[in-house]
Parts: structure tokens; sequence; C-alpha cells
């Protein structure tokens, strides 16, 4: 399967800019410190001629926010976080839904019962549900502060638990439907345990679904990660700095990774005076969510010839 | 038949008085107990859940509704035209679209919030209001907004669903009878083309509900959603129940009706 993927070109370009923008984004630190913030441009007699934030055509290519952080640094080193956890997350989704599902298909028969209580995950949108889930820890971290370590994991369970009962119940029906098919039972006659059939057997059957599932996992949570950001849950949690004079003082939550949806929510209020800091982390979700489904549309045609063989 | 809809209902209902009890199994009683049963929290102020969740419920629907029919409006009318191109035009255009499903919603909804200001700011024309101000609630724009989308997903399938029923023996049939290209479309295919769309309502509704939230939060409009997002407890519960109960009643009835057309078919092929 992993040959006839590096035949398919969508596939191959897909998985190129995706890896790409992972190296680059893990490598940048290393090599470059990134450059520093500009508050102000003077005009050529020094007075001051503009004030952050700049649009990308003051600073190319992307101008930079309100404290005059170059965006296009904060993008790159913004990415490694945000596509692995997408990554990371739609990974331990997948693996925590099929141990689950091989394990409680042993167990329960008549599983319709669990389906129709899945069915109720239809009615509360997956940002609701996770910034339900986020909001208590916030305000418990004020009182009892919790590393950022310890925040991004939990975090990612959140992130993680959330998906897995709809999952489930795929894998659960796909589980059953292979289950019943005649050479299982010719095998199970021939004294096969349960476990061996599930590895031989099972898991052939539905690793290219698998392989799909994660892609659409990967990008439901690239949409979901958006979505936290503009409500202004981060991922790694956020610290309060005061902002302004001593006259108006305002608090801020300036998020502590810097996560693509941190930068969207952290300047969401200047949507309308400075759009482009919005704009281009979004777009950046455009193309990780675009270079994943073209690799998903490869995956597709593969699964679609192998079927016709 | 009813009493198969009666325990899904109340699995469903089990299911969300289950995921309204998560963050206390999470984070223990004492934060959630800060709100009264019938009341909701907007802008640091509570108010009284009845009856002011009627009138949102109808808003909030009336936009995801108006916007499910303009979508498919714009997704059926697409997808005629391009049936009358040559084919590589439609496969530019499918791809094209394929691109535009990569769009997060975000995305779309601020760059036409933004576009809007900006063409008001430059010409002084006001296509619609972008943003609720007090009680005065706007339609047009979060329609709009809201049906792009949707557009794009349902083009998609309908033309993949199209390009497989016109292989059918009976498209064949109809053109060695002398009938049209267009007239066989639009009289055969394109009925059959709907009825298969109902197997994607669930998927459809699900992406739909999750982008409504994020239009209502973005154009503060105070929505069904803005509700269900700023309650706890037994409000919440109330709240998803008042989304779940009709349209889990709907997804029962295209089951039914699709599964009666799936047993018409294989009558007919026998």
């Amino acid at each position: 399967m992993i040959k006839q993927l590096l035949k398919q070109p969508q596939f191959l370009l897909g998985f190129f800019i995706i890896i790409s923008l992972l190296f680059v984004s893990l490598g940048l630190n290393s090599i470059y410190e990134g450059p520093k913030e500009v508050k102000f441009l003077y005009k050529n007699d020094g007075s001051i001629s503009k004030v952050a934030p700049f649009s990308p055509t003051d600073i190319p290519p992307f101008g930079t926010d309100r404290d005059g952080r170059d965006l296009f640094y904060m993008i790159l080193d913004g990415a490694k976080y945000t596509l692995l956890i997408a990554l990371g997350v739609a990974f331990l989704r997948l693996v925590s839904a099929v141990l689950i599902s091989f394990l409680y298909k042993g167990q329960l028969k008549n599983n319709t019962f669990f389906n129709d209580l899945v069915q109720s995950t239809l009615y509360v949108p997956a940002t609701i549900f996770a910034y339900m889930l986020m909001i208590p820890l916030f305000i418990k971290s004020t009182t009892d502060p919790i590393s950022f370590g310890k925040m991004v994991i939990i975090q990612c369970i959140i992130l993680t638990l959330i998906g897995i009962p709809s999952l489930v119940v795929t894998f659960s029906g796909d589980i059953k439907n292979i289950m019943n098919k005649d050479y299982i039972i010719s095998t199970m006659s021939l004294g096969a345990k349960k476990k061996y059939i599930y590895r031989k057997h099972v898991l052939p059957e539905i690793k290219p679904k698998l392989f799909l599932l994660f892609a659409q996992q990967a990008v439901q949570i690239l949409i979901l990660l958006a979505h936290l950001g503009v409500l202004a849950v981060f991922v790694g949690g956020s610290q309060t700095e005061m902002r302004g004079d001593f006259l108006n003082l305002t608090a801020e939550n300036v998020p502590i990774a810097g996560e693509w949806s941190g930068i969207i929510g952290h300047s969401f209020q200047e949507v309308l005076t400075a759009p482009w800091i919005i704009l281009i982390p979004l777009g950046f979700f455009f193309v990780s969510i675009f270079s994943i489904n073209m690799m998903i549309s490869g995956l597709q045609n593969i699964i679609s010839k192998n079927k016709r063989k | 038949m009813t009493s198969r809809y009666g325990k899904r209902l109340r699995s469903i209902i089990i299911g969300v008085i289950i995921i309204s009890f998560f963050p206390t199994l999470f984070f223990g009683v004492e934060q959630q107990k800060s709100m009264k049963p019938w009341e909701y929290m907007l802008g640091g102020r509570a108010y009284s859940l009845f009856p002011d969740i009627f009138e949102k419920f109808l808003y909030s629907m009336t936009i995801l509704l108006a916007a499910l029919l303009f979508g498919l409006f714009l997704a059926l009318t697409i997808t005629f035209i391009s049936t009358l191109l040559p084919r590589s035009l439609q496969k530019i255009i499918y791809g094209f679209y394929t691109m535009l499903e990569a769009l997060p919603d975000l995305f779309i909804i601020i760059v036409l919030q933004v576009s809007v200001v900006a063409i008001y700011k430059k010409t002084g024309l006001l296509i619609g209001n972008v943003s609720n101000v007090y009680e005065s609630k706007i339609y047009f724009f979060p329609i709009l907004t809201l049906s792009i989308l949707p557009a794009i997903q349902l083009f998609k399938i309908t033309y993949l669903l199209l390009n497989e029923e016109m292989n059918k023996p009976y498209v064949n049939v109809a053109r060695s009878l002398g009938h049209s290209n267009v007239y066989i479309t639009i009289n055969h295919v394109f009925r059959n083309v709907l009825a298969s769309l109902f197997h994607y309502s669930r998927t459809i509704f699900v992406f739909m509900l999750s982008n409504l939230f994020i239009l209502e939060y973005v154009f503060n409009l105070h929505g069904i959603m803005t509700i269900m997002l700023n309650t706890k407890g037994v409000a919440f519960i109330i709240t998803v129940l008042f989304v779940a109960i009709p349209f889990s009643f709907l997804f029962e009835w295209i089951e039914r009706y699709t599964q009666r057309l799936n047993v018409h078919r294989e009558e007919e092929a026998a």
C-alpha cells in the first residue's frame, strides 16, 4: 500500500507540504532567533510614521501584530505545535477507538443502545463540548497553577476523548461486518482465538480505512483548534498580562505556546482594523487542510483501485 | 416504529445528560453550582431561559434552514450547469471546488465580513449588516455566509452521484428513445440524485451546526448556539434538547423514507 501511495502525485504533494512545514518549524529555532519586535516605523527625519500593527505591505511578507511581532516568524514557529497536536490527537483517537471497539465488541452483543447514546453528540458541536471541558481547567489553574506541560497533556486528552465515541461506533460496525464474513467463521471453527483473528484478519481489512479516518480526524481537529482559538481557549493555556498605562489598565490573555489558533485568538478583537493578523494564520490552516485533503484523495484513489481488482 | 423512535430519543436524552455532567466529573461540583438552573449568562449578566429560548431557537433555525435551502439551490444549479459543459471543464470545476472545500469556515466568515466593511468604507454601500446591534436581527448576511460551505459540499456530492447515475442503464434507454440530455437530466437523473442526497443529511447537519455556532459567535448573533455555549447543567440540557428533539425526529423520518425507497428499488429490481 505504501508503494502504491508513493506513485500518487496528489498524496505526495500533500505529504510534502505538511512535512516541509513541520521540518522548517522544528529546525527554525536552532538556526534563527527570530526578528526583533518592531513597534514603530520611522520616517527619514526620525519622526514616527506608523505604529504597530503593520500591514504586509509595510513589513513583508506578512506584517506584524499589535505587539510588533513578525507574523511570518510566528507562523513558522507555531506550525509545529498546531500540526503535531492535530496529527498526535488524531492518532491517539484512532488507536484508542480501535482498542476500545475490539474490547467492546467482545463483551456486548447488542450495541444499538450505545450507538443511540453516541447520537447525542451530533447535537452538541465539538467546539462547545471542548469549551465546556476546558474552561473549568482554566478556572482551576488560576487558583492552583498547572505547569505548561501538564496543561498541554490534559488538553490533548480532552481533545482525544471528544472524538472517541463516534469513532468507536464506526469501528464496531465495521468489525461486526467483518466478523460475520464466511472466512472468519471458518477460521473460528478451526480453533483460532479472537485475538489472533483481530490481528491477522480484521486489522488488515480496516487498515486502508484507518489511514483515511486518520486524515479526516486531523482535518476536524485543525478546524476545532481554529474555533477554540476564537473562543480564546488556547492549547497550553494563557498568561494574564496587564496592558496600557496605569489610568487604563486592561488585562489581556496572552497564549503561552505560539500556536496558530493562539495567534488568531490573541488578536481576534482587531479583525476589522488589522484583518491580516487573523486571515494569514487561517490561510495556513487552509493550506494544511488542503494538503491533508490531497492525501485523502490519493488514498481514496488507491482504495477504489484495489476494490476493483 | 414509533416505539423505536421513542427508545432512540430516550438514549439521546441520556446521552445529553451524560455530556452535561462531564465537566463536573472531571473538575468537581463547586465550579458548576454557581448558576441557577433556569438561567444563561451573557456578557456577565444572567438572563432567564424562558421565554427567550423560543425566540432564539426560531431565529437560529430560520438562518440554518434558509442557508441550507439556498446552499442546496446553489449546489444544484452549479451541478446542472456543469453537466452541460464539456468533460475537461467539468474536471477543472470539480478540482476547484475540492480546493475550496478545504477552506475553514472561519476563513469564509471573516473574509466576507472584512470585505463588506471594506466596501462600505470605500463606497458607502452597505451590502448587509455584519453584526447584530441591540434587538434588531439580521438575516441576509448570516444566511449567505452559512450557505457557502454546504453549497460546496453538496455540489461535490451531487456531482459524484450524478456521474454515477449517468452510467446506469435507464439513461441509455432514455437516450436511445431520443430524449435530449437536458430532459433526461432534469426529469430522471436529478430526481434520483435528490433521493440519494438524503443519505448525507446527517453529515451536512452536523457540519452546518458547527458552522452556525462559530457564525453566531463572530457576528454576535444571539441564537440558540450562543445559549448553548453560555449555560451549564439543567439549562444546557434543555437547550441541547431544543435542537436534538426536532432534528432527531427529522432524521428518523428520513431514515424510514430512504429505507422505503430502497425496498421499492429492490422490488423493482426483482
